[in-house]
């Protein structure tokens, strides 16, 4: 049963508003400026810093998941655009309270040597893709990059890439997602791109190692 | 008509100054931030060394107050800078002063120095905005300490600013130069 953009940002809006335990917007903004600016003290590489931070957004991703479906109790998505709609609609706006605009970019899975391509179960090929664009992030309140981070190539919140990488794992999806544009760094915009590698087969559940 | 603004850290280390001209574009002069810092860094020595110079010959330069007379007449330039530092770092005092007897944030004018008239606003957190004008302008002045300690603020949110520290941000220098144009 297809479920239309508006009755998704209704679940989206019913879900913010029915989460009790909310947190100050400013506390978290700091609380995560802090964290980025000691990763950059510590690891003195914007690259792995990056990569950190990925990893870091990995593990929420993978744990975050099951709140949201518990709370949301939402079905299977039937394909990898519904998937975008659901995750910007309903996600973003239940855990951030944003609704990033999302834009739906099919690309021709032969065109994609790098990706391992196996035949899908659905109906999307590997290599279709959708773009988040955010309006504004409550991770990148007050912040200016200074020049070395601009030059080094920092994407300030790049946690983000790293939460749906995770979640979207674990609802048997791989997925890369990154950052295309910023406007910490000078950007018009502030741009993820997810870019569907595979779907994934039914698999014992990954323990804790 | 020209207004110096100077922040000052609550150990009185400058990290911020601004030159702005009024009825004429803002200038500084020092436009690129960078170039502030050589200016600041100095402070105490050559600030006080070209005190001396400017006063030619003027005893003590320490608590230049007393030698107010012989900088009348201080031609422009590099001694003119010296000389705006002084009366501003010497303004200090006059504003710790005031600060003992009775804690309000704006302090109108401290200190008066042949034509310049030193005003100044207190944060919360201890920093001093000192500005040096020559005309009378008590609400414009208001008004444009209010918006810079707004925008001062906002800068300390900044998670990559280290507190007490030149503030070199060009969007900050940017925006105190847009409050400038408007009130003073």
């Amino acid at each position: 049963m297809a479920t239309t953009s508006k009755q998704y940002k209704a679940i989206g809006e019913d879900l913010w508003k029915g989460r009790t335990e909310k947190i100050n917007a400013e506390l978290f903004a700091f609380t995560y400026g802090a964290l980025v600016v000691q990763l950059i003290q510590d690891y003195e590489d914007y690259a792995e810093v990056n990569k950190q931070l990925e990893k870091m957004g990995y593990n929420i991703g993978t744990r975050l998941i099951e709140d949201f479906l518990a709370r949301s109790a939402l079905g299977r998505c039937a394909d990898f655009r519904e998937v975008g709609e659901v995750v910007a609609k309903v996600g973003f706006k239940s855990f951030l309270n944003i609704t990033p605009n999302v834009s739906h970019g099919a690309q021709p899975p032969a065109s994609s040597p790098t990706r391992t391509s196996m035949p899908p179960p659905q109906a999307n090929a590997p290599g279709t893709s959708f773009t988040l664009t955010f309006e504004e992030n409550p991770l990148a309140e007050f912040v200016e990059l200074p020049d070395e981070a601009l030059e080094g190539g920092l994407w300030f919140s790049n946690v983000l890439c790293g939460v749906l990488r995770g979640a979207l794992e674990m609802v048997q999806m791989q997925v890369t997602a990154s950052f295309v544009s910023d406007v910490l760094r000078g950007d018009e915009t502030t741009e993820i791109r997810v870019t569907l590698v595979k779907y994934l087969e039914e698999e014992v559940p990954v323990g804790d190692d | 008509m020209s207004h110096h603004l100077f922040l000052l850290s609550p150990s009185d280390t400058p990290l911020y100054s601004l030159t702005h001209y009024s009825s004429k574009p803002s200038q500084a002069t020092s436009s690129p931030l960078a170039s502030n810092l050589p200016n600041l860094s100095n402070w105490s020595s050559s600030a006080f060394a070209g005190t001396f110079n400017a006063l030619s010959g003027a005893t003590s330069a320490s608590q230049a107050q007393q030698a107010q007379g012989g900088a009348a007449r201080i031609g422009g330039g590099q001694d003119r800078r010296h000389v705006i530092q002084m009366i501003a770092n010497a303004s200090l005092d006059a504003i710790e002063e005031v600060m003992r007897k009775d804690s309000v944030m704006y302090l109108k004018s401290v200190d008066k120095f042949n034509e310049w008239t030193v005003s100044a606003f207190v944060t919360p957190g201890n920093m001093k905005f000192v500005l040096l004008h020559e005309s009378r302008n008590d609400d414009g002045i208001k008004a444009f300490f209010n918006d810079v300690w707004e925008l001062y603020v906002k800068t300390m949110l900044n998670p990559f600013h280290t507190a007490h520290t030149p503030i070199r941000s060009p969007v900050f220098d940017a925006r105190v130069r847009a409050s400038a144009k408007k009130y003073l």
